[in-house]
């Protein structure tokens, strides 16, 4: 049996036609926009033949130059690294074709920027989603770690991209964070390998033991990432980034580059690390809890929508760790509900990051108390923040409140009232934040200011994340046996004896 | 930090002060924890065996399926040959970056320094017979890719640095295609490959040789080239 042969080159496609769509469009940037745009179509596209290849198989793994582990590189799809390929490819679509409007120069205002802009954006975006999808991919430390420099340094150019202080400060100190996070990790490659002779998760997975090197590699990694992912006290930097850089570029950050380090906290915890006891898992809750505290009280006092909406980020990224105590004893549900809220609150991000977009197209500013009966001006817009808001605060039928509900619920079996009572002033802030700019959405503001043209693509793109993070709320049925495929999160009953994860289900055994 | 004003407004950016520096008692909670991280890492260190599993042993065993006769460029441009191609990426959006932040500043006037441009004149030919000398012994000695590539790279620095100037014609499309000929020929030969339904990245092991000759000879000129323009610090 070759499994190895089958479609999953579709993988390989995933990483490739976006690297080599961004080589296109640097070597031809007079067609750069076109060409960036069919690059983006088609590498959202090869994420279906994944889906049948997927369900006929299962877990599969890939070996690149033929080699196989411990000798090369293997990438590896389960139902998790599908989840977050499809979660980019949608995030990856609805805002390319929001860009092309975004990001193209405006008769009435000329910066002289835009152009310039737009040229170098799609090399940078492109280059980002090939590293995004080769970091889902990776089963391998080392390789993770090059994608990681990829991602980030992608990530601070996009950050520059729109120019002024305020953005080059921001990319400034993501770019130094950036960094820090990523030495973290590659310390604890170093360990890994030094100590055990592979860099292949599943190897390792087999190997590695309740060592003193495993634990400093656990501190190493999980502190790299933690920076990465901003989870409170490291989120600092954040918010600058994200809401000095163009609205695409925002929502591309919030939704999808956080989600990245996040994953691969989640896929090494689930490796390597879950049966550590270490005390840990509780640290990260708390630091959740109080991520979701802080971010939401911070969020509902700024003045500015970006802003507003990046620490909403801090704060729904902090539900994200409540997960790693309740695991323990919650298992694989508790890691699903997790994944599910990494879905929606991508959707639900990138849609409100680019309403933010447009009503700064719209009004030429983006302070919240200004917005000055935006919702007859631009009610798809209104429309597509608030679906949106309707899963950033949990409310049903939406995919937030799946994810949230379920976190709940594990909080309640175990009696962790702390944790709920929490999870439950989260979501209060959350309505009182979102229901903040809805307000003044509705109201009449002091300063009349003239009303810029928003194109149908820059709204329609917004509602349709909007509406994909409600409709998220109903696909659970058909999301969790997908997201069970090659069990990423062990087996259903906590059971000690699978308790090394996916990575050796599959083909792994077979193949000699 | 709640900002009332717009940042979209032109001119209206803010003189920042500069954060002052961390107190006396940060300063030494900083210091306890780091001390702290240290011995930690120290422990650690210390509890590794002192010979390393590794994979010296596995990479010797198939290094003469590899088509070169040196372990490292068998690791880098075969076994990981996908990480390395990944690095050439990387190596290409650095310079992507920096491209995309400010246009090249305004190109000194040719130093007319004749022992300059008379030292260059012998250096340049020497170095980049260095080069080609560097990745051709690659294949069975140290040498490779990179390092031709920063030799080749250092002379076009020095060539700038004596007033010379690429030619208008070339500070084009022929440029930005040196600039990812590395990468992109590595990815080609990646995929063509998987024409004969063999994975990504597979060679032939009868041209296996010559195929990373290629990728190691198209990466050394994007090597250099790229080295060499982000010395120049902006878009031409």
């Amino acid at each position: 049996m070759i499994p190895n042969l089958a479609s999953p080159g579709w993988a390989v496609a995933l990483i490739f036609i976006p690297l080599l769509g961004a080589m296109l469009a640097f070597l031809l940037p007079r067609i750069g926009v076109t060409l960036g745009l069919l690059a983006a179509v088609l590498t959202a596209g090869s994420v279906l033949p994944l889906l049948p290849m997927l369900a006929a198989h299962g877990a599969t793994n890939i070996r690149i130059g033929g080699w196989g582990a411990p000798l090369g590189i293997e990438l590896s799809i389960d139902g998790l690294t599908m989840a977050m390929l499809a979660m980019t490819a949608l995030v990856g679509i609805a805002v390319s074709a929001y860009a092309t409007c975004y990001l193209r120069p405006v008769p009435s205002r000329p910066d002289g920027q835009p152009d310039l802009q737009q040229r170098h954006f799609w090399p940078l975006w492109l280059v980002l989603w090939a590293a995004l999808n080769a970091l889902f991919l990776s089963s391998d430390i080392f390789n993770l770690y090059v994608t990681l420099e990829l991602l980030g340094l992608a990530a601070v150019a996009l950050t520059a991209l729109s120019g002024g202080a305020d953005a080059l400060n921001g990319a400034m100190r993501y770019l130094l964070v950036s960094l820090l996070g990523s030495l973290g990790y590659l310390l604890g490659v170093a360990l890994l390998y030094h100590a055990y002779g592979t860099l292949d998760l599943g190897l390792l997975a087999l190997r590695v033991g309740d060592e003193t090197v495993t634990r400093a590699a656990l501190g190493a990694m999980t502190a790299g990432l933690l920076v990465k992912t901003a989870l409170f006290p490291l989120h600092f930097w954040l918010p600058p980034a994200h809401a000095s850089a163009s609205a695409p570029v925002s929502a591309l950050l919030s939704a999808l580059v956080v989600k990245a380090s996040f994953y691969l906290l989640l896929r090494l915890w689930l490796t390597l690390f879950g049966d550590l006891d270490s005390g840990l898992a509780t640290l990260l809750g708390v630091l959740g809890a109080i991520a979701i505290l802080w971010g939401s009280i911070q969020a509902l006092r700024q003045a500015r929508l970006k802003l507003l909406i990046a620490y909403s980020t801090v704060a729904q990224i902090g539900y994200l760790f409540l997960a790693f105590p309740l695991a323990a004893t919650g298992g694989a549900v508790v890691w699903g509900a997790a994944v599910y809220l990494v879905l929606s609150h991508a959707l639900a991000k990138a849609a409100m990051f680019l309403t933010a977009g447009s009503l700064l197209r719209f009004g030429a500013h983006d302070r919240i108390a200004d917005l000055d009966r935006v919702v007859h001006r631009l009610p798809i817009t209104i429309g597509a923040f608030t679906l949106a808001g309707v899963s950033i605060m949990g409310l049903p039928p939406s995919g937030g409140f799946i994810g949230k509900w379920l976190l709940l619920q594990a909080a309640f079996s175990q009696g962790r009232w702390g944790l709920a009572l929490v999870m439950l002033a989260g979501g209060l802030l959350a309505a009182a934040y979102v229901f903040k700019v809805i307000g003044y959405a509705f109201t009449p503001a002091v300063v009349p200011h003239q009303a810029g043209l928003v194109p149908p693509t820059m709204e329609w793109t917004a509602l349709a994340l909007g509406a994909g993070a409600i409709l998220l709320g109903f696909a659970w049925p058909l999301l969790w046996p997908l997201l069970e495929i090659g069990m990423p999160f062990g087996a259903l009953a906590p059971d000690p004896g699978a308790a090394v994860g996916p990575w050796l289900g599959g083909p792994r055994i077979l193949a000699p | 930090m709640p900002d009332t004003r717009s940042t979209s407004v032109p001119g209206t950016v803010r003189a920042r002060a500069l954060p002052a520096g961390p107190g006396p008692t940060a300063r030494l909670i900083l210091l306890l924890l780091l001390a702290a991280v240290l011995v930690g890492l120290a422990t650690a260190v210390l509890s590794l065996p002192p010979v390393a599993p590794g994979l010296g042993a596995v990479v010797t065993e198939h290094l003469p399926a590899s088509g070169v006769e040196h372990p490292v460029t068998a690791v880098l441009l075969n076994f990981r040959g996908y990480d390395t191609l990944l690095e050439l990426a990387v190596l290409w959006l650095a310079l992507l970056a920096v491209w995309s932040l400010t246009p090249a500043p305004l190109a000194h006037e040719p130093t007319a320094n004749p022992m300059l441009a008379a030292l260059n004149q012998l250096l340049a030919p020497l170095m980049i017979l260095v080069a080609g000398y560097l990745l051709w012994n690659g294949g069975h000695a140290p040498g490779g890719a990179f390092q031709a590539g920063a030799v080749l790279g250092a002379t076009g620095v020095l060539l700038h640095l004596s007033g010379r100037r690429l030619p208008r014609a070339v500070d084009g499309w022929p440029l930005r295609l040196a600039l990812l000929l590395g990468v992109a020929l590595f990815s080609l030969i990646g995929l063509a490959v998987m024409a004969g339904g063999a994975p990504f990245l597979t060679y032939p092991p009868a041209s296996a040789g010559g195929l990373i000759l290629a990728i190691e000879a198209a990466a050394t000129l994007s090597i250099a080239a790229t080295l060499a323009a982000l010395f120049l610090g902006g878009r031409p």
